[in-house]
């Protein structure tokens, strides 16, 4: 009963009352998932006296986005620096002035730190710096080494990689493959495939819807439906429960991975796998998947400190001190080329020169414009995907439904 | 015998998810997927509760605080106002009466997830933002609170009995204190339970207005199913320790909220 | 001549209610409805562009199909769910040994938090692993893919409500059938009257504010219907309820638009259309159960 009352303490006292503000600032960091910052923050004070650093994280990004919203449109809450995801910040960027122009903070001269097309991302039609690049998704294709030897084909990695120069042969091998579904999901594989596709998706440089017109989308979505029709897809969800077992269970082979999702795997398909699991290079030029910026909200009241601090943040050390906290893969060459990132390598995948591979994906990947409501659209031309996948809807039947879901949503 | 029958088919269909729940939360994770699934406990509750209460970011324990603490003054407010409301819809005579209960009605049909940014507004203008004053405040008051004690204040409430009060001079107010409140006993224990239930499961509102550092218990659970999404032991121990301060007081009032039901028949 | 206590007291009564309602209730409201006449993106306000936006969604498919899902989910989970209540709560009106034991055990659904809800029934309804698909499978059915269609994704999400709030509606029905006078039953069993004839003739009757309660409040729950489809619907997308939408509801579909697309102007639009339909609802509920006494 005590401990209930001294609880109830606890709660009544962090309920009453807003941290203490001594005379230094307090900087709020809004972020979602994990980005890796606290020893960066400590690092920080200690060089800034006068300074705190709050993070305030959402762990979803899902919860994280209704919530962003909130604040942008009552113009209170987001603190002083904001974490964006890729597919955000598009939506931002046709409107950047609810954030800081960061060339009035010194950030114009930092372009070389990132790479060109990771930069352009943020940066408006007139010029306006809104956010400064975190980490990038970058890819590589995990797969099951023991499944691999069983099916008869090869399973070192370097081996396994030239196995797939294209998605084409990509697909040979998973039509020849047996004894589990070759990958977990059409979505996943599309965003991949779609990604290599040229500078543009569903939007061409000028905002214009061009999900119809462009070779590039329509290629991707022939090559994943050929992937469906020829059986390789074992349909789970991802992030779903099944999805995890599939980890673990060996519902599927391979699956194309950034490289956050390797703290998954490991931890999902758990000690016994310890280097069952391998990854090497995906197939065609490279790819990435998500990433996300760094930018001050106008709302903030410390607007030239929180400046300081995301510049301090996405600096080539802060983004390898990120990656060595949770793998979150840099966006600036220098990082990618600091031989901490470059000769890591991960022992649960048998010890898979991950930095290197993930390096190699990055740096050849092009630059692709996305356009303001990318997410929206992706979300559903992923969702016809799974029809298909689910035999719900021919192919043709999706693709068109998918083109008019896109047209009805810009419209 | 066929009742009994009936009864215990229905309890074990009741019963069968939350001992499931318990099954999982006390095995390790490499029973996910398995089939047939397993039905007996096994030997790793404590393991995974630790881990549970250890889990960073998540903030579980002060999350049930706050949730305990909102969920028993939003209940305590709801059954109040709501019994004196109920009463005077039910039994007195007044102006306006039908209009306002009919405001009150059409108040239960706004959806509620969109409130949430015309709400955040407000909290910022009280400087709410991140406390649980935010969470309990606006509800205080419940139109469903309100219709269901008028429904129940309408059948329970002898008009005698109210009548006999005021011949012998009572106010208002006492003759509610007095006669209204004890004989409204098992609909207001009905409605206590479920508004703790409410309260307790929000999800969308806390999500909004609140930090993961100052969380609800809803607000952990899914901090927690995000950073350790893969480890579903846990995420089962989480489900089962915020159920069970659920059946703690369902346990500890459950006995009165029957046995209030019962008084009330003896009573009428 | 009526006393200052007995004039005024109603009115304070009934205060407390209006007074928070007006502030954090009917500001949102009102709100909502001047952003459904705007256009509102993620950068806050654009321009007025009156009923536009109502225009658009009376031709949104997506609007008209995330309606019938909803009305068939709450026809599905409503009815079974109120008989099954009824029945329940009358067996549970009786002299029987272990009584409070049995009636704690029926309202268990009741007290469990939402979040194992979800992780249960998410199990339960898996496509390969499932409780569901292994009992059919015993019985020799062949599995079924519960997201896939909308019978089955219906029926799993009903399935789900009726689990939560059948015992919630049977206590409902319980108290108020405590509230019906012995004497009534001592009367009709003096007249040879059977269970069943008296439980139609005088319990349903005497509990019909009760029924009516709760058919009312299942209505307006069930056109509201969010958590249980959503947690049903796993992964990035789950707010689309499916990949076709088969599962999607009026509330999700608010949601999707105003928090996921970001049209907020849209979203609130939606919102207010769900708060007429509900309230045409309701109205016609209560008239077809006035009528009907």
């Amino acid at each position: 009963m005590r401990r209930l009352f001294a609880l109830a303490t606890v709660v009544a006292l962090s309920a009453c009352g807003a941290p203490a503000t001594d005379d230094g600032t307090t900087l709020v960091v809004k972020t979602f998932s994990q980005f890796g910052y606290e020893d960066l923050y400590r690092e920080y004070e200690a060089s800034h006296p006068g300074v705190k650093i709050k993070e305030e994280n959402i762990g979803k990004l899902g919860d994280y986005t209704p919530k962003l919203q909130q604040w942008m449109q009552t113009g209170k809450g987001a603190g002083d620096v904001v974490a964006l995801e890729e597919g955000i910040l598009v939506q931002f960027m046709a409107k950047p002035d609810q954030f800081v122009d960061l060339r009035e903070h010194g950030a114009a001269s930092l372009e070389p730190n990132f790479l060109p097309w990771k930069w352009k991302q943020a940066v408006s039609g007139d010029g306006k710096i809104v956010g400064l690049g975190t980490d990038v998704g970058a890819q590589g294709m995990c797969y099951r080494k023991d499944l691999f030897a069983a099916a008869g084909l090869p399973a070192d990695r370097s081996d396994v990689g030239a196995l797939w120069p294209t998605w084409d042969a990509y697909i040979e091998v998973g039509k020849s493959f047996k004894g589990a579904k070759f990958f977990d999901s059409a979505g996943g594989v599309f965003q991949n495939v779609l990604m290599q596709q040229g500078d543009h998706t569903y939007y061409d440089t000028s905002n214009k819807l061009v999900i119809d017109s462009n070779p590039g989308v329509r290629e991707a979505w022939d090559t994943t439906i050929r992937m469906v029709e020829a059986g390789l897809s074992a349909n789970v969800d991802q992030w779903s429960p099944q999805w995890n077992a599939g980890f673990k269970n060996g519902a599927f082979a391979t699956i194309p991975c950034p490289s956050w999702m390797l703290g998954t795997i490991e931890k999902q398909a758990g000690p016994e796998l310890k280097g069952k699991w391998d990854v090497t290079r995906v197939p065609g030029d490279g790819a990435v998947r998500g990433g996300s910026f760094l930018a001050v909200p106008k709302q903030s009241q410390h607007q030239k400190e929180a400046a300081e601090l995301a510049k301090f943040l996405t600096s080539a050390r802060g983004q390898t001190a990120a990656f060595k906290s949770r793998n979150n893969f840099p966006s600036s060459p220098q990082a990618i080329d600091d031989p901490v990132v470059r000769e890591f390598t991960n022992p649960y995948f048998g010890d898979a020169p991950v930095g290197k591979i993930f390096g190699e994906s990055v740096k050849a990947l092009k630059p692709v414009y996305l356009g303001p409501d990318n997410i929206a659209i992706n979300d559903r031309v992923v969702n016809a995907l799974t029809a298909v996948e689910q035999k719900k809807l021919t192919a043709d039947e999706a693709w068109s439904k998918a083109v008019a879901d896109a047209q009805r949503l810009v419209k | 015998m066929m009742v009994r029958l009936t009864l215990a088919v229905a309890i074990a269909l009741s019963a069968f998810p939350l001992y499931w729940l318990f099954v999982v939360a006390t095995r390790a994770n490499d029973v996910v997927g398995d089939w047939p699934p397993p039905l007996l406990p096994g030997p790793n509750l404590w393991d995974n509760v630790g881990r549970l209460f250890d889990a960073e970011q998540a903030n579980f324990l002060l999350g049930m605080g706050n949730s305990a603490l909102s969920s028993a003054v939003v209940t305590v407010s709801v059954v109040f106002f709501s019994s004196l409301a109920g009463f005077a819809f039910a039994k007195l005579r007044f102006r306006g009466r039908n209009a306002l209960l009919l405001v009150i009605l059409g108040t239960m049909m706004i959806p509620v997830q969109m409130g949430i940014i015309p709400l955040y507004l407000i909290m910022v203008e009280l400087g709410w933002q991140n406390r649980l004053e935010a969470i309990i405040v606006p509800s205080l008051v419940s139109a469903f609170g309100v219709f269901l004690m008028r429904q129940y204040a309408e059948k329970a409430v002898p008009d005698e009995l109210i009548e006999a009060a005021r011949v012998d001079g009572c106010s208002t107010f006492r003759i509610y204190w007095t006669v209204v409140l004890p004989a409204l006993r098992p609909g207001a224990a009905v409605l206590g339970l479920f508004t703790f239930m409410g309260t307790w499961n929000e999800f969308l509102w806390p999500l909004a207005v609140l930090e993961a550092d100052n969380p609800t218990v809803q607000f952990s659970l899914s901090q927690l199913s995000t950073t350790y999404y893969t480890d579903y032991t846990l995420m089962f121990a989480g489900a089962l320790v915020s159920t069970v301060p659920l059946l703690v007081v369902f346990v500890l009032f459950g006995r009165q909220i029957i046995g209030g039901i019962m008084e009330g028949a003896i009573k009428a | 001549m009526k006393t200052f206590s007995e004039r005024f007291s109603p009115y304070l009564f009934v205060a407390p209610f209006f007074v928070i309602f007006a502030v954090f209730g009917l500001f949102p409201l009102v709100y909502t409805a001047w952003v459904s006449v705007h256009e509102w993106d993620i950068a806050g306000q654009g321009g007025f562009v009156g009923l536009d936006n109502y225009v658009m969604l009376f031709s949104d498919p997506d609007f008209w199909n995330a309606t019938c899902n909803t009305i068939g989910m709450l026809v599905l989970a409503t009815v079974p769910q109120l008989f099954c209540a009824l029945v329940l709560a009358s067996l549970l009106n009786q002299k029987l040994r272990g009584l409070t034991f049995l009636r704690m055990g029926v309202l268990l659904p009741i007290v469990t938090s939402v979040a194992a809800v979800g992780i249960v029934f998410s199990q339960i309804f898996d496509r390969d692993a499932g409780m569901a698909n292994g009992l059919l499978g015993l019985a020799g059915f062949a599995p079924i893919d519960w997201h896939a269609d909308k019978w089955s994704s219906w029926t799993a999400i009903a399935t789900m409500v009726n689990w939560r709030w059948t015992g919630y509606n049977a206590l409902i029905y319980l108290a108020a059938m405590q509230a019906v006078p012995r004497d009534l039953y001592e009367a009709a069993t003096v007249d040879g009257a059977s269970k069943v004839r008296q439980f139609f003739s005088i319990t349903v009757p005497n509990i019909r504010p009760a029924i009516l309660f709760t058919v009312i409040m299942s209505t307006i729950a069930g056109m509201q219907l969010f958590t249980e489809p959503l947690i049903f619907g796993q992964g990035g997308f789950a707010i689309s309820g499916g990949s076709l939408r088969q599962f999607q509801t009026l509330s999700m579909f608010m949601f999707e638009k105003a928090f996921r697309d970001f049209d907020y102007g849209y979203g609130s639009a939606v919102a207010w259309l769900i708060f007429l339909m509900i309230t045409l609802l309701a109205v016609v509920n209560f008239l077809i159960t006035r009528r009907s006494r």
